[in-house]
């Protein structure tokens, strides 16, 4: 077990930042997710061992949090959100410094350096000021520091933070590829939701320092299976009422013209073509509901996406549907 | 710039220690002050100063010079031809003048060594590896020291040396030894207060025009008021005012009986006052890391 954590709970003063966290994390790559102020930060020092719970108890690799410190440190590679540079250093002194700092000797935190910047593609790049490289390239260095010392956890705060489309597309590569090549597992912390659909195979959600979800991606879509969008002309009330009646949930995904509804278990889509006629509307847009993970995300903290100010009309989807 | 798969290997060796951490703070700021060629001057005005006295104990002691020069020599460099013990106040004057142009490369290079550490956010990198704030607060002290000690103690280690090597015999060592003891003893006031006073100054300050403005209030501002009031009043404790005569006044304690330009009591006195000071210091120093977060 990677991650173990108990009834964890964290309070500054009159916030609680983590309230009962229980948490069972398989080694693998685990998305982070959360507002700001859900307790992402506060779950990273207590993985980090930075932090101890109030109350709670559990082990990180094994470690018991009781215990956690710098020999647990030792064994996870954090790569921070800022850009957390030393001035007038070279890539690859930065590099070493971060494996002098983790505790390696200094002729192999030296030799590691020029090995992880080859492999992050930084190479080329390892001689020069760390001034002269540009956000994308900082990433990258910051990622080599958290992997000088090969630890068997990485934790990433917003790895993708500040890069252009061209500069997230190659770290994504990058990390696919260190899980791919090393199996390191990773815990990745991020607002870009698209990221960890892109790498994760698990995810935790946060919500007001409580856990909302947790477990593997497509475990968490399975209960999506009886969703659908619904697009409608004619009398909308009448038709929310007519589906309520017959035991459809009923969700308005913000302010566009659109339903999302649940079905019964059972019901087929003729059920919303029925009960469409029996309102008097007719039904333009009928789709199965493929969640996801931001639409999982608002769905499970009880949010609304923010509504889209656009004056075009809300597109028909392609799995358009009359009389199936 | 593509991911070179060939070039990733593990790691399997063992981790030492996090206190050596220290150590690679201090490797690294000297990196820092070094790399930065404008710094080079002031460090250079140290050399000169060094070579001026080598020169001129090499002078004193050889008998190809001069009576009459190597007496004026002697006046000049602050050392003493009462006999073989009267070399203390040469040494005194020494680390003075050389300090006060390391206090010159202190006001410039607290923004870079420490100041940035704040600016720049690098502090979670620092404290996100195995060492702790202790650690850090540590390191950066040592950085502070060493960049003192490689331009004041250590140079009047190198000139006593010289001066023993000079006489032709061990004597000089065997009954002179205090002055060693004195030299490292004043090293160690000037590397602690003013590691403490800069490290704690830049986490506060971090950028450099605040930083030396504050720096050189210190020690210039304070020194003209404190003799201001001294001479106005008559009453020489006000000198206690001023830090840079406190450092002196501390550290020519272990000058023993030739440290005639400072009171002796006054010395005590000072000594408790830069305790004080350092103490203020660092409490304010721990309070400023510790309010860093390491995750933001």
């Amino acid at each position: 077990m990677l991650v173990d954590l108990a009834h964890v709970s964290r309070r500054y003063g009159q916030v609680q930042a983590l309230d009962d966290v229980c948490l069972q994390l398989e080694p693998g790559t685990i998305g982070l997710v959360g507002n700001n102020g859900a307790g992402k930060s506060t779950l990273l020092k207590v993985l980090l061992g930075l932090l101890r719970p109030d109350a709670g108890h559990g082990t990180i690799l094994g470690v018991e949090l009781a215990e956690a410190g710098s020999r647990l440190r030792g064994r996870i590679g954090y790569m921070p959100e800022s850009a957390a540079t030393v001035p007038l250093l070279k890539g690859v002194e930065f590099v070493a410094l971060s494996g002098d700092l983790y505790g390696m000797p200094h002729r192999d935190a030296q030799r590691r350096a020029h090995e992880v910047l080859n492999y992050v593609g930084l190479g080329e790049l390892r001689y020069r000021r760390l001034e002269e490289y540009s956000t994308g390239n900082v990433q990258r260095l910051k990622l080599a520091a958290a992997l000088v010392h090969d630890p068997q956890l990485l934790l990433l705060d917003e790895p993708t933070n500040g890069l252009d489309p061209a500069g997230r597309v190659t770290m994504l590569e990058l990390l696919r590829d260190l899980i791919a090549q090393t199996g390191k597992s990773i815990i990745l912390c991020t607002h870009l939701l698209g990221d960890v659909e892109r790498l994760c195979q698990q995810v935790v959600m946060l919500d007001r320092g409580r856990v909302v979800r947790s477990g593997s991606i497509d475990s968490l879509r399975v209960g999506a299976a009886n969703r659908f969008e619904l697009g409608w002309e004619g009398n909308g009330e009448a038709l929310v009422a007519a589906l309520k009646h017959a035991g459809v949930t009923v969700e308005r995904p913000g302010e566009a013209p659109m339903l999302l509804v649940t079905a019964p278990a059972g019901a087929g889509t003729g059920l919303f073509f029925e009960l469409a006629a029996r309102a008097g509307v007719v039904l333009t847009h009928l789709k199965r509901d493929e969640e996801d993970l931001e639409r999982l995300f608002f769905r499970v903290t009880d949010q609304h996406p923010p509504p889209v100010h656009d004056h075009a009309p809300a597109p028909l989807a392609e799995g358009v549907a009359h009389g199936n | 710039m593509g991911i070179d798969r060939a070039h990733y290997h593990g790691w399997e060796g063992k981790l030492r220690w996090p206190l050596l951490g220290c150590v690679a703070l201090v490797r690294v700021a000297l990196v820092q002050v070094f790399r930065r060629k404008s710094y080079w001057f002031v460090i250079a005005l140290c050399l000169v100063q060094f070579l001026f006295f080598f020169a001129a104990i090499y002078a004193i002691t050889q008998a190809t010079v001069p009576v009459q020069t190597q007496q004026n020599i002697l006046r000049t460099f602050g050392f003493s031809a009462e006999g073989p013990s009267g070399e203390e106040s040469g040494y005194t004057r020494f680390m003075g003048r050389q300090s006060l142009v390391v206090m010159i490369l202190l006001a410039f290079s607290g923004s870079l060594l420490v100041g940035s550490d704040f600016r720049n956010k690098s502090l979670p990198f620092y404290l996100s590896r195995r060492i702790d704030r202790r650690h850090y607060i540590l390191g950066k002290l040592l950085a502070v020291s060493v960049l003192v000690s490689l331009l004041t103690t250590l140079p009047a280690v190198v000139l006593y040396v010289e001066f023993g090597l000079f006489t032709g015999s061990i004597d000089y060592w065997l009954n002179d030894w205090r002055s060693l003891v004195a030299v490292l003893v004043y090293g160690l006031v000037l590397c602690v207060t003013l590691s403490i006073m800069l490290v704690t100054l830049s986490a506060y300050l971090q950028r450099m025009a605040p930083i030396a403005i504050t720096w050189c209030s210190l020690f210039l501002l304070l020194r003209r008021l404190a003799s201001y009031l001294a001479n106005e009043t008559g009453y020489p404790a006000w000198l206690l005012l001023d830090p840079w005569h406190d450092i002196h006044a501390a550290g020519q304690l272990c000058f023993a009986r030739h440290a005639v330009s400072v009171e002796p009591q006054l010395g005590w006195w000072s000594l408790a006052i830069l305790a004080s000071v350092c103490t203020l210091c660092l409490a304010a120093l721990v309070h400023r890391v510790r309010a860093v977060d390491i995750v933001q």
